[in-house]
């Protein structure tokens, strides 16, 4: 009970921090911030399919995008559609979009269904840039002007506890247990009755309307929205490093690792420009071969460590490789 | 379409058959035997082809005589990589290999931009524009050595596969990685050995391409893909499936890309993502 409430208090507290954050900084950091955030929403969808049914989808953009335009085009369009509902019919298109498409793909076994989720950003891509007559091809289009930084701050953040909440709920429940089934073993799940495509298919819209979600918002705030600038599949990048990060198939893990990543990314940014995909690849690199279930288990291991008094080791960080090597 | 460019499309696409059968030996060799998609299989292809690009232009070497430097250099980069890294956790979720060598192509196509930045390169010979004629269609010489040599190093990695020790001995790590253990098979070796000669064939064949298509170090990851479709058209396990594969793709990128080249990929990809409901185990392939 105890540990309970003090998780509970925690997490009340970094509520709390991160609902007065923008009265302490300025709105240059509160950007950052607010794409710190937007990231964990991105991450936080990757998580449903890759974290829990290990899925990896390297496509996640394709909805990033879709949800930038939907969202952008309701609003300019001729019904002059306010933000929210247009945000909320990005995500339900580019869900419905994600589990009709899924519905063939998510058959495939895992590299198969990896590259056709390649295959289908950049085909939405193309899509995007050639459709003159809608999208106004690789010019893009304009939205209405914004400019409240606080107002994308807080809708991000609702986002992510949305998020938090979801994946909370959804992992204590039959869905949770049938997504880690088909993770460890697909065909046992299916074996004991779980309609594995049903629930991949599940876990694919859901992470599909994250995606598009953190893809309106993002257009909202940029004003632009362009083909080059909102199918870059570095926003799938930078989702899949977060939850790798934080954690794969972890509730805070997605939010923690975007954390890390963002503010690791500025200070890389900002000191070497340059070799910033560099520091990524290894990061990357050294989380799969070293840490592949992310910080999350590495805190609960540190923690369950400190309560039986053992001291750390170091051959421990091993403990990945001499299970997984060849010799 | 009238005939001359019906008759230059088919050309054009006997001519991509080669080069592509070489992109995606290479992948198909690493993916039948340890079932590693290895998504730096692109950034081996560019880094052969600027190895190419700094020969010929620093040292004045002849493009094709940089074949074997660029395959011996990628074989090497391959065995380490497979030695140190990919065979640490090889045994793991596929997620990680996965997610191993997608961190590995970051790297290598970041590192290639730092020292050679982003430009596009393309090497370019006295000989590179002249051709001949066969009927309508013009068929660049460059091109058709470029398809004689892939060929070649296909059919060659194939009789090498088929009749050396070490090559029986990496079909049979394919098969069953324990009987081979058992028959004393050094599992660990073969392994780097597979993914050296997977990186030294993308090396080559980024030599050959250097020469016709102009490239910078973000041009892998079509290569990367253009080999997946490859392995999945033609099934795995076999030179000759990739060879089937090559051609069948080759014809239909050809053909997209004459008619409506804005949409080749998008189409390309519709094709492949219908291919995989109807055969997820490739029209020639037997069940994976």
């Amino acid at each position: 009970m105890r540990p309970r409430i003090l998780r509970a208090l925690g997490l009340a507290l970094g509520l709390a921090a991160l609902l007065l954050l923008p009265r302490f900084v300025s709105s240059y950091k509160l950007l950052t911030y607010t794409r710190l955030l937007l990231l964990a929403v991105m991450a936080q969808g990757w998580n449903f399919l890759g974290g829990y049914t290990g899925y990896a989808s390297f496509g996640n953009v394709a909805y990033f995008g879709m949800g930038a335009y939907t969202t952008g085009l309701l609003m300019i369009g001729r019904w002059h559609v306010p933000f929210f509902p247009a945000l909320l019919s990005g995500a339900i298109l580019s869900a419905a979009f994600a589990a009709l498409l899924g519905l063939p793909i998510l058959r495939l076994k895992g590299h198969y269904f990896a590259i056709a989720t390649l295959g289908v950003a950049e085909a939405l891509r193309q899509v995007a840039d050639t459709w003159d007559s809608v999208t106004a091809g690789s010019t893009g289009i304009d939205l209405p002007l914004k400019t409240e930084g606080e107002f994308f701050y807080y809708t991000a953040l609702g986002l992510v506890v949305l998020g938090i909440g979801l994946t909370f709920a959804l992992a204590r429940s039959k869905v949770g247990f049938a997504w880690v089934a088909i993770r460890e073993d697909q065909d046992a799940a299916r074996m004991v009755g779980i309609a594995t495509t049903r629930y991949k298919v599940l876990a694919y819209a859901l992470s599909a309307a994250f995606a598009a979600l953190a893809g309106g918002v993002t257009a909202y705030q940029n004003i632009h929205v362009a083909p080059g600038d909102f199918f870059r599949i570095d926003y799938t990048l930078e989702s899949i490093i977060a939850v790798v990060i934080g954690g794969p198939g972890t509730v805070l893990g997605p939010l923690l690792g975007a954390g890390i990543y963002q503010l690791l990314s500025t200070y890389v940014w900002s000191h070497f420009l340059e070799l910033h995909p560099t520091v990524l690849g290894t990061l990357i690199i050294f989380f799969v071969v070293f840490l592949p279930r992310g910080l999350v288990p590495l805190f609960r291991a540190a923690r369950s460590l400190r309560q039986s008094g053992e001291r750390f080791r170091w051959r421990s960080l091993f403990a990945n490789v001499r299970a997984h090597r060849v010799t | 379409m009238a005939f001359a460019e019906l008759s230059q499309v088919f050309v054009n696409a006997l001519l991509l058959t080669g080069i592509l059968a070489l992109v995606a030996v290479g992948f198909s060799l690493v993916w039948g035997i340890m079932n590693i998609v290895n998504l730096a299989h692109g950034a081996f292809i560019v880094l052969g082809a600027y190895l190419t690009y700094a020969l010929h232009e620093w040292m004045g070497v002849d493009p094709f005589l940089t074949i074997p430097l660029s395959m011996a250099a990628l074989f090497l980069l391959g065995y380490g990589i497979q030695r140190l890294l990919i065979n640490q956790i090889i045994r793991a979720p596929l997620l990680a290999t996965f997610l191993l060598t997608f961190g590995l192509e970051i790297l290598l196509v970041n590192l290639l931009n730092f020292f050679f930045k982003a430009d596009l390169r393309s090497v370019t010979t006295p000989y590179s524009g002249s051709g001949f004629s066969i009927g309508p269609a013009r068929v660049p010489y460059i091109r058709l050595a470029a398809l004689l040599i892939s060929l070649f190093l296909v059919l060659a990695l194939g009789a090498f596969l088929r009749r050396t020790r070490t090559g029986r001995a990496i079909r049979a790590t394919g098969m069953d990685i324990d009987a081979a253990r058992l028959t004393g098979v050094k599992v660990a070796k073969i392994y780097a050995v597979t993914f050296a000669i997977g990186a030294a064939m993308a090396g080559a064949a980024g030599s050959l391409l250097s020469l016709s298509v102009p490239f910078d170090p973000t041009a892998g990851s079509s290569y990367t893909q253009r080999a997946f479709v490859v392995c999945v058209l033609g099934g795995l396990g076999n030179v000759v499936n990739v060879i089937i594969g090559a051609t069948i793709f080759a014809f239909v990128e050809v053909f997209v890309g004459s008619r409506l080249p804005s949409l080749a990929q998008a189409i390309t990809f519709a094709l492949l993502v219908l291919l995989l409901i109807w055969r997820p185990q490739g029209i020639a392939g037997k069940s994976v």
